[in-house]
């Protein structure tokens, strides 16, 4: 009885969580990724929601088109491969050594403050492959500030759209 | 010597990368097709080179609440980064005169981005693109040795783009289309090894950073951005893109990334607070990258199409070549201080291999110990009674490559005991220096001591059969041998011979007959005027060719008959309706020259046949100049039925009876009109000449010194430049 509860419940869960996500109220973002001077091909970078657990929640943009060179960012296509969203809306251009990209991210309003993270994850052919180029913690301040990258990221900025 | 050293590079270069060179062909020739059809959607302005700047940079602010980035791609289409009134943000053509969004920037198309990937790297990574870097400089160096060669090829530097010789389909066009496409060709593989050289990091990639002074941003005086003089400043045409400030704070600026420079721009006041110029590096990058994939102009991109497929071309009849050559590779049953036998084959191409191989079967048949070689191994042969040299003529009268060496051989090596030679020399009249070489060769060794001339020189004029046979059945009666079917052992393949229906026969009543006769072609042949015709009297390997003369659809021949000629005989005995076996052959070096204004067209006898047709078929609106000669009225009496209805076409005709009148041949008539004729050849006109040998000789020794004369030019400048056609036999 006690299982049969739980399943009901679990299945509810289900069954509301896009009718949930389609009623959440999003804030565009501003991000300015600006890279460093490094030599190579164009850094494929996967920007992600991570839950206060360090769990990945929702891909809010990749740079980088191809599909043959997701598997490079390790983590990120590890949960990508287990619950595949559609990105193709928020996929975008590669970036080179020494480029910046602005691109606008949906952020649902109600995860800032949350203990939610922003994580850059970047990796480029060939080459070293970083999964916390980059994590802003999803905060008020984290948002309006300036944030310095670790790999192939010099600094991210963000601001309110 | 040297054209040996360029041959082998350009041919060993060739073989080692042509594997690569064809994938990046193949893919080169798909990938010129994205600039193509990215052309043809337009997102360009029309007002694309009158815009400044500010002017687009103020249209954009109406259309769009945030901008990020403005990027203008090499075919002048703009697109802006941002987000528009309608809060949709993403990346958008819009049109910089009036700032409307034209539709979203698509996604790259995935079939292109794979063959990208596949021409740029073979999805080997870094060792991909190295290989393929290697294969653009092989290109290269291919490019440069073929140059090489055909200048060698035409004598001079002047004479690159002078006519060229036809002798095989594959070989004149690897020549007539590598002089076309050496500079597309040579651009592809430059600026192919330099983009390599960039990718793989050997040639460093410029870094851009702008050093700003942040305590030194000034916040006064406030402009507006359409009033930023820098922006007035620099049309569209020289940007490649603009970054917006992120955010309105000072701290953050605009930079411009110009086609020389890049700049950053305060977003405040509009003053310029850094520069920097972009290093050749970057400059080279770039244009190569506009060079390498035609992506800022559709017409070059179709050039290099065009380009990417005649180098696949060039691969194929490369090979072709190759292949021709290399079948006449050598093999001897006797060494050669064992032969009596001595062949000696001087051969560019390997063709005159096949004519030498033939007499050394038959020799190896009858059982005397024949050798066969080139040239250049020449030394003492000391059971040698005869020396055969069979040999051609490279360029302008040089010796064919695998003959350089044999006049310094001759000298050093003088043979211990008399030896018999002779010499046949293969060449084609349309040379000005008909089978110089062998000539020269004859000479050298008619002078050696221990030579004796067991034959006169002989030539072959285009490979002919006949003329070889002629003296292989002489050479054999010298040499007390049995010959048998040595044109079986020439044909190269088995002719296929077509039906012709016999339409009509005109006799004439003279002591001498002659006639003329016409053939319907039975089934489709595409054939002209001047044309030759080849029968089989005896069905056999015996060939007679006729000069064609084209009648409307029809085939019209004349013919002498000859007492026992079988040719003649032949075609003398066919009725009207009956059928005929015969092969046409396609003689292009004796087709009327359709473009040109003047032409002066010579015969004897029945040489008169293909100016008939041509007559026929091209005589209006042209200045048209007939001499020919004949014995007497009676023999001409034929041919005037034959050419009254295109009499009125012709601007004079010329008779000259050798027999009757003022008995004169047809070179006295040119000698009264020799001022005419000079003057036509150097205004370009051109001499046509059909008929026998002894009139050519004749006709050809009076131009000699008539040109000598009048232009100071020899005849072999005409003769070079297509202005001298003659078909004698």
């Amino acid at each position: 009885m006690n299982s049969f509860f739980k399943i009901c419940l679990a299945l509810t869960l289900v069954v509301s969580i896009p009718a949930i996500s389609i009623a959440q109220k999003t804030t565009k973002y501003k991000c300015m990724v600006q890279m460093t001077n490094y030599v190579g091909e164009g850094a494929y970078i996967a920007v992600s929601l991570i839950d206060a657990k360090g769990a990945y929640e929702k891909t809010l943009y990749v740079m980088g088109s191809d599909k043959k060179w997701y598997p490079d960012l390790k983590e990120w296509h590890k949960a990508y491969k287990k619950k595949p969203t559609n990105i193709s809306a928020v996929t975008g251009a590669s970036v080179t050594g020494g480029d910046r990209s602005v691109t606008v991210l949906d952020i649902e309003t109600d995860k800032i403050n949350k203990g939610y993270k922003l994580r850059f994850e970047t990796a480029v052919e060939d080459n070293k492959y970083y999964q916390k180029d980059i994590e802003i913690p999803l905060t008020t301040e984290g948002l309006a500030a300036k944030t310095e990258g670790t790999g192939y990221i010099r600094y991210v900025r963000l601001s309110a759209n | 010597m040297t054209i040996s050293i360029w041959r082998y590079s350009h041919l060993a270069l060739a073989v080692s990368s042509f594997l690569f060179i064809t994938l990046a062909s193949v893919t080169g020739i798909i990938l010129s097709f994205k600039p193509i059809t990215e052309k043809t959607q337009s997102y360009r302005s029309k007002d694309f080179d009158k815009l400044t700047v500010a002017e687009v940079i103020s249209q954009l602010k109406k259309s769009y609440i945030d901008i990020g980035e403005v990027t203008i791609y090499s075919n002048q289409f703009v697109a802006v980064n941002g987000t528009d009134l309608h809060d949709q943000s993403g990346n958008f053509y819009v049109d910089p005169a009036t700032g409307k969004s034209l539709g979203k920037v698509g996604k790259e198309n995935a079939f292109f981005q794979w063959v990208t990937t596949l021409h740029r790297s073979l999805f080997l990574h870094e060792t991909g693109r190295i290989f393929i870097g290697l294969t653009a400089f092989f290109l290269f160096l291919i490019a440069t040795s073929g140059t090489i060669l055909i200048i060698q090829r035409q004598r001079s530097f002047k004479k690159f783009f002078g006519k060229i010789v036809k002798d095989g389909f594959a070989q004149y066009y690897h020549v007539v289309l590598g002089r076309l496409m050496l500079i597309p060709i040579i651009i592809i593989s430059i600026s192919g090894t330099f983009l390599s050289l960039q990718r793989i990091g050997i040639i460093k990639e410029q870094k851009i950073t702008h050093k700003v002074d942040f305590d030194a941003l000034k916040t006064v005086p406030k402009r507006m951005v359409s009033d930023f003089k820098v922006f007035k400043n620099i049309p569209l045409s020289q940007i490649q893109s603009i970054e917006f400030p992120f955010s309105e704070d000072v701290e953050d600026y605009f930079t411009l990334k110009l086609n020389d420079q890049e700049i950053t721009v305060n977003q405040i006041t509009g003053e310029i607070l850094t520069t920097q110029p972009y290093s050749n590096a970057t400059l080279l990058n770039n244009l190569s990258l506009d060079l390498h994939t035609g992506r800022a102009s559709a017409v070059w991109a179709i050039m290099l199409a065009i380009a990417s497929a005649n180098i696949l071309f060039f691969i194929y009849s490369g090979f072709v070549i190759w292949w021709k050559r290399s079948s006449g590779r050598i093999k001897n049953k006797y060494q050669s201080d064992q032969a009596a036998f001595i062949i000696l084959v001087g051969s560019e191409n390997g063709t005159t291999f096949r004519f030498a191989r033939a007499i050394h079967e038959q020799l190896l048949k009858n059982g005397k110990t024949s050798y066969i070689a080139e040239l250049n191994d020449y030394k003492i042969f000391p059971k040698a009674k005869q020396l055969l040299v069979f040999t051609s003529t490279y360029g302008q009268g040089e010796s064919p490559a695998n003959a350089k060496k044999f006049i310094s051989l001759l000298e050093k090596n003088p043979q211990n005991h008399s030896v018999d030679f002779a010499v046949v020399a293969f060449g084609a009249h349309a040379y000005p220096d008909f089978c110089k070489f062998g000539y020269e060769v004859n000479n050298l060794i008619a002078h050696q001591a221990w030579a004796k001339p067991l034959l006169e020189i002989h030539t072959v004029n285009d490979r002919s059969p006949e003329d070889f046979n002629r003296w292989a059945t002489l050479w054999a009666q010298h040499s007390g041998l049995q010959l048998n079917s040595i044109s079986k052992l020439l044909e190269a393949k088995p002719i296929k011979k077509q039906q012709f229906e016999v339409v009509g026969k005109t006799v004439s009543t003279h002591i001498e007959t002659s006639f003329i006769i016409r053939l319907k072609v039975k089934g489709r042949k595409r054939f002209t005027s001047g044309d030759l015709l080849a029968i089989y009297p005896a069905n056999d390997h015996r060939e007679r060719q006729y000069s064609i003369g084209k009648i409307g659809k029809d085939i019209q021949l004349s013919v002498k008959l000859h007492g026992g000629g079988i040719g003649s005989g032949f075609l003398y005995n066919m009725e009207i309706g009956q059928v005929l076996k015969a092969v046409i052959i396609r003689n292009e070096h004796f087709h009327f020259p359709e473009k040109v204004k003047t032409v002066i067209m010579v015969s004897n006898g029945t040489g008169i046949a293909p100016f008939l047709g041509m007559l026929n078929q091209y005589g209006e609106g042209r200045n048209i100049h007939f001499y020919c000669g004949f014995k007497d009225s009676a023999s001409f009496a034929i041919y005037e039925n034959a050419l009254q209805t295109d009499l009125p076409k012709l601007t004079k005709l010329n008779i000259a009876y050798s027999r009757a009148g003022e008995k004169q041949y047809v070179k006295d008539l040119l000698a009264k009109d020799a001022t005419f004729i000079c003057e036509a050849l150097n205004d370009g006109g051109v001499l046509m000449l059909c008929g026998s040998l002894a009139m050519q000789n004749d006709v050809i020794d009076w131009l000699e010194n008539a040109c000598q004369q009048f232009s100071k030019q020899s005849i072999s400048f005409y003769q070079s430049r297509g202005q001298v056609l003659m078909d004698c036999y």
